[in-house]
């Protein structure tokens, strides 16, 4: 049936022709578990599309109505958990096959000549993939998308003369708010989509009329070609199946929960950005007071000028990697300093302190007494008391903690805080607990 | 076929092929899956429905019927609101309760009760009804249609629903 439809359509349009050009491309030296990246990135970035045009149907851009609306994606909607979860890990899987991707070009030396413009296409495509993840954060509007765009704009603003008006531009104004939200979700679903899809076009156009680079090892290289098709397209389908699978995986099984709602006037909220830009994060830690500033843009900026003139700046032709120690170190090099940072960053930002059951015993406590009615700990709970959430940086006094509970005017004159009904043991509890509530 | 090109044949050529058709059809179907549903659930869900309050029940006066409110929080999607309704309470002799849509039954327009003739009367189309809900004049197909209720500790409760208009039969939205 299929087959006869297909054969009418063919009579009409002479596909033939097409098949053969898409189907028999040549793969040099035979098809290869090393050619499979480019497909899954492209694959993966099929599946963003498809599941960020999903969560439109629910979604609506505006600072009153987003963070609700993203929770009933998350709570209400059947399956919209799934589809979410799809969304943001596939967000960095597509992250992660970029970076293989580009690693086995590198590796192969399949950016040198003929395949150049090949090399910087794919550079600007990363680079609009980062802008993919940028403007995708702020979009659920939480605590942790405003305070970590905060940030990133704010980077923006360190590069000289113009830093001001590109972070305006961001922005829509002089502080992040409801045209930067809108912005944003235009820049996400209708600019970079547009231009991206020329991109990928551009790419792949590149790579049909220059052919694929091959194996550096000549001696496979003489072996002759393989058709595209059936070999290296089941290889792809395979990775793809299994990057699917991976995807799906993390989307069921690692929760992605909402933080609160945005709240600007939040200031104890600690953002953290996606692991893609945690290394870049980690970095400016270590680059004080006028370094701070060339860390913030100039760095990126040097990193993506030397990506894209790699093809002009190494001039060894030779493409054996055994050939090309030079290249090779200063890849290493990179990738080394990467994931040296990222390494140090998600250490800090998951050092899970051991807790003891006094501890535990002292978070208990605060929920019984509903301390969060008057006292607000890491953007819960009422703004009206202190907010406890580096109480300890300010009162690391033990006593002041135990006195301060058994009546709490007697240490802070004109507290209005109720003498609550506590034994020794929960005060020392609670104390236990207030005295983990530091920033350091 | 190109000099030097060679493409796998025979038994190996048909696993590659249907390897990929199985792996391909493997992701659609577990992508489909969960967007179908993900499309249609929200479409296919009811409205609420609970018990409101309208106050209490001996506070109605007998055979003049009173426009009764309340006020509620509906959910649309995920946008919540605050909606008021209206009511027609009526107290029988009996201290029965009847509790009518306040929407005419021929084509929605809002009844009012005519105090000197002791009717309900639709400005919109000059549909009758009497304290009962039947129809005594004009274009309605059905009487007025009552809302379920009931009293609970003295509180009278309703349960709000619409109803299809120009239908000879109740047919609730």
């Amino acid at each position: 049936m299929a087959s006869r439809l297909y054969q009418w359509i063919d009579q009409r349009l002479k596909l033939k022709p097409l098949e053969q050009t898409l189907l028999n491309e040549p793969i040099p030296g035979g098809a290869s578990w090393n050619y499979v990246f480019g497909s899954a990135t492209l694959f993966l970035f099929c599946l963003q599309a498809l599941t960020g045009m999903f969560l439109m149907l629910y979604y609506v851009p505006a600072t009153d109505h987003a963070y609700d609306t993203v929770q009933y994606i998350q709570q209400e909607v059947w399956g919209g958990w799934f589809v979410r979860g799809l969304h943001h890990w596939g967000a960095s899987a597509v992250m992660v096959a970029i970076g293989l991707h580009m690693l086995q070009v590198f590796f192969d030396g399949a950016y040198k000549r003929p395949r150049e413009m090949m090399w910087i296409v794919g550079v600007g495509l990363l680079a609009l993939m980062l802008g993919f993840g940028f403007t995708g954060y702020l979009l659920p509007w939480d605590q942790n998308a405003y305070w970590a765009t905060q940030v990133g704009i704010n980077m923006v603003g360190a590069v000289p003369f113009v830093g001001d008006l590109i972070v305006r531009v961001l922005r829509g104004g002089e502080t992040l708010g409801a045209l930067t939200l809108s912005r944003f979700f235009a820049i996400h679903v209708a600019f970079l989509p547009a231009i991206i899809v020329f991109g990928i076009m551009l790419h792949i156009f590149i790579l049909r009329r220059v052919g694929p680079a091959g194996p550096h090892d000549e001696h496979r290289a003489k072996q002759g070609s393989e058709t595209f098709y059936p070999r290296q397209v089941y290889m792809d389908a395979v990775v793809m199946s299994g990057a699917f699978l991976l995807v799906a995986a993390l989307a069921i099984m690692v929760e992605f929960p909402l933080a609160d709602k945005a709240d600007p006037s939040d200031h104890s909220f600690v953002p953290v950005p996606e692991w893609y830009f945690l290394f870049h994060y980690q970095l400016l830690k270590y680059a004080p007071g006028a370094l701070g500033s060339l860390a913030t843009w100039l760095l990126p900026t040097l990193f993506f000028t030397g990506l894209l003139l790699l093809p002009f700046l190494d001039r060894n032709t030779e493409r054996r990697p055994s050939s090309r120690p030079v290249m090779l170190g200063v890849g290493l090099g990179f990738l080394v300093i990467v994931f040296t940072l990222l390494g140090i960053s998600l250490q800090h930002l998951y050092a899970i302190p051991k807790q003891d059951p006094s501890l535990a015993r002292g978070i208990a406590l605060v929920e019984q007494f509903k301390c969060q009615t008057c006292h607000r700990i890491h953007g819960d709970g009422a703004n009206i008391a202190p907010d406890l959430s580096y109480v300890a940086d300010r009162r690391p006094d033990r006593n002041w903690h135990l006195q301060h509970f058994k009546d709490p005017p007697s240490v802070s004159p004109g507290s209005f805080m109720p003498k609550f009904p506590l034994n020794d043991q929960q005060r020392n509890d609670l104390t236990n607990y207030m005295l983990t509530l530091k920033s350091g | 076929m190109e000099e030097g090109l060679s493409t796998p044949v025979g038994n190996r050529r048909s696993f590659f092929v249907k390897t990929t058709l199985f792996l391909s059809s493997l992701i659609g179907i577990s992508l489909a899956i969960p967007l179908l549903g993900y499309v249609i659930s929200p479409a296919l869900g009811r409205r609420n429905q609970d018990w409101v309050s309208l106050g209490k029940a001996d506070q109605l006066p007998v055979d003049e019927p009173q426009a009764l409110d309340y006020t509620r929080t509906e959910k649309d999607g995920w946008q919540k609101s605050q909606v008021t309704k209206g009511t027609w309470a009526v107290k029988r002799p009996d201290g029965q309760i009847t509790v009518f849509s306040p929407i005419c039954p021929h084509l929605g327009c809002g009844y009012r009760w005519n105090q000197k003739d002791r009717l309900f009367k639709c400005p919109c189309h000059g549909s009758i009804y009497d304290i009962e809900g039947s129809v005594k004049a004009g274009p309605a197909p059905r009487p007025l249609d009552t809302l379920p209720s009931k009293v609970e500790n003295g509180e009278l409760y309703v349960m709000y629903q619409e109803f299809k208009s120009g239908l000879s039969k109740k047919v609730e939205l």
